[in-house]
């Protein structure tokens, strides 16, 4: 027996066997480099403010990630960039000229209610940078409406114009498609540089970063009930390529509904979940009080995750 | 069991809102502002004082089997006292607590006192009981009150206590506000726990639902005897 003992053949271990060689920091990094893009469009829009709020809100937010593990008595996890890619996320929610205090606010909430507070990164059942703009956002109404920070630029917002003057003033408003598309309209400093945003949100796809079913599928939410709506009553109701193309619909579809921790992780669950979204970030901006729930639309959906987690395949070889 | 004893368990180690979590709906709810949580908690004393004195004194009177029923109908008495009484002297307090004056009577601290000590002890113990867990509440409402009313709308007791450049982090009288205030509340007395109990070289204390067998005297869970 202690020969057999001392010839252990079979080693035995959990899955998974097989490492693609991935790791956080290079998740952290792709995602840096699919928002460059957005970064340069808003600099190039809103200038040297809005590179102070990026900076402002990367900086606290690894500060605050720092501070914490620290008193959790943890290994630092600074350097795996989550918490820097959280704060540029965050800050592209923003208007480009938001006061600094407000910037540091929402960064640190972000971290430490939104992250660390569960645990640390993986741990959160909601969207970690929603938490923090939620907080800000309820808040400080004022000084988180891109409409009344930016009063000196010529853009529009149209989803301002979209929700208290109706379709109809849609159409001969001063915007132009490819005007959308190059972030020509007041919002967020980053969630408005639509096209920039797209281009990233391909990159991360192409990487393998993100899954396609939940960022295809979210938009296909969106154009669903943007389409019955507007196919109920036109001059009401806006068309739905306009949804995609305004507010933070592109940056909710390809950047905040996929964070992986409260994101389901099987196909079905994710296109429910991409729908899900979708439709809720619609029926907001319609019904709600907010000109742009886009992003209370993706924490609702993070919060139904558990659910569609449930659905599960069968387990091979189970009789039923 | 003496007075003293029973009357200070319920400023700490039952402390009903943060120890015991029962009577959430009241904390959660009215305490906007310290004022609210003042009034509120005075409110809840006055009825589980008064409570606690008639269930123990009618506890050899009343049948096993329609204990409850009892017990909710003496409270529903109190507590229709008691909103009158604020109806004639707080008129303005009463319209700021609106529906969570009534909602005292299924307020599972006083069902839960009554039910686990005064059906059990005699009136002078359920007194100190009444007392210790009641001025426990309002104290407790009144923290809560005060931190989201000095974060939340930069005044404590309506009085500003910041400059005049204080933005409220109106986040915190919201009702968002309540949940992550009493999350932190609850994280610093497990906190605070653990060194106490690290000083008196014990082990680390345990997650305070999982009470230690003192279900006699607490009530506060589905694992109470409530024979």
């Amino acid at each position: 027996m202690s020969n057999s003992e001392k010839n252990i053949l079979f080693a035995m271990s959990a899955a998974p066997f097989w490492h693609c060689g991935r790791t956080i920091t290079k998740n952290s990094m792709h995602y840096m480099i699919a928002l460059m893009p957005a970064v340069f469009m808003a600099i190039w829009h809103w200038g040297i403010p809005a590179l102070g709020v990026m900076s402002l809100s990367i900086l606290v937010a690894m500060l605050t990630e720092e501070l914490f593990t620290r008193v959790m008595h943890r290994t630092s996890t600074i350097a795996d960039g989550t918490a820097a890619v959280s704060g540029l996320l965050l800050a592209f929610l923003m208007p480009a000229n938001a006061p600094y205090w407000i910037v540091i606010l929402a960064a640190f909430c972000a971290i430490s209610l939104g992250k660390m507070a569960f645990g640390g990164y993986g741990a959160n059942p909601v969207n970690t940078v929603l938490v923090g703009w939620a907080m800000v956002f309820v808040s400080f109404p004022v000084f988180m409406d891109p409409n009344s920070m930016l009063l000196q630029t010529d853009f529009i917002d149209p989803l301002v114009r979209l929700k208290y003057f109706g379709a109809e003033a849609l159409q001969n408003a001063s915007f132009t498609t490819s005007g959308l598309m190059f972030g020509e309209q007041i919002g967020a400093l980053g969630a408005s540089q639509i096209l920039a945003l797209l281009v990233g949100g391909l990159y991360l796809l192409a990487r393998g970063v993100i899954r396609w079913e939940i960022s295809l599928f979210f938009l296909i939410g969106v154009l669903l009930v943007a389409a019955i709506l507007n196919e109920v009553d036109p001059s009401k109701y806006a068309s739905p390529f306009f949804h995609l193309m305004t507010g933070s619909t592109i940056l909710c579809a390809f950047f905040l509904a996929t964070e992986f921790a409260c994101a389901p992780d099987r196909s079905l669950g994710m296109i429910l979940f991409g729908l899900t979204g979708g439709a809720l970030l619609v029926i907001i901006r319609t019904y709600g009080v907010y000109t742009d729930g886009a992003p209370f639309a993706v924490m609702l959906a993070n919060l139904l995750c558990p659910y569609f987690d449930m659905i599960k395949p069968k387990p091979f070889g189970v009789k039923k | 069991m003496s007075f003293y004893k029973e009357f200070t368990k319920g400023l700490w180690n039952e402390l009903p809102p943060f120890r015991l979590l029962l009577g959430l709906c009241p904390v959660l709810a009215v305490t906007k502002s310290a004022q609210n949580g003042l009034g509120m908690g005075v409110a809840v004393l006055f009825v589980l004082l008064l409570s606690n004195i008639i269930v123990s004194l009618v506890r050899d009177i009343i049948p096993k089997k329609v204990r409850i029923a009892c017990f909710v109908t003496i409270s529903a008495t109190l507590v229709v006292a008691v909103e009158l009484l604020m109806q004639a002297y707080t008129y303005p307090l009463y319209q700021q607590l609106g529906i969570f004056v009534p909602l005292i009577v299924v307020n599972c601290i006083i069902l839960g006192r009554a039910e686990a000590f005064a059906a059990k002890n005699p009136v002078y113990l359920a007194v100190a009981d009444g007392l210790g867990m009641g001025i426990g509440f309002t104290l407790s409402l009144t923290f809560l009150g005060s931190l989201r009313e000095i974060i939340g709308a930069g005044t404590f007791f309506g009085v500003p206590v910041f400059g005049e450049y204080y933005q409220p982090f109106t986040m915190m009288i919201e009702a968002p506000g309540a949940f992550i205030c009493l999350g932190c509340i609850l994280g610093f007395m497990n906190y605070l726990n653990r060194i106490q109990s690290r000083r008196k070289g014990l082990a680390a204390h345990k997650n305070p639902t999982v009470c230690g067998s003192t279900c006699a005297q607490c009530g506060g869970c589905s694992k109470a005897n409530l024979s």
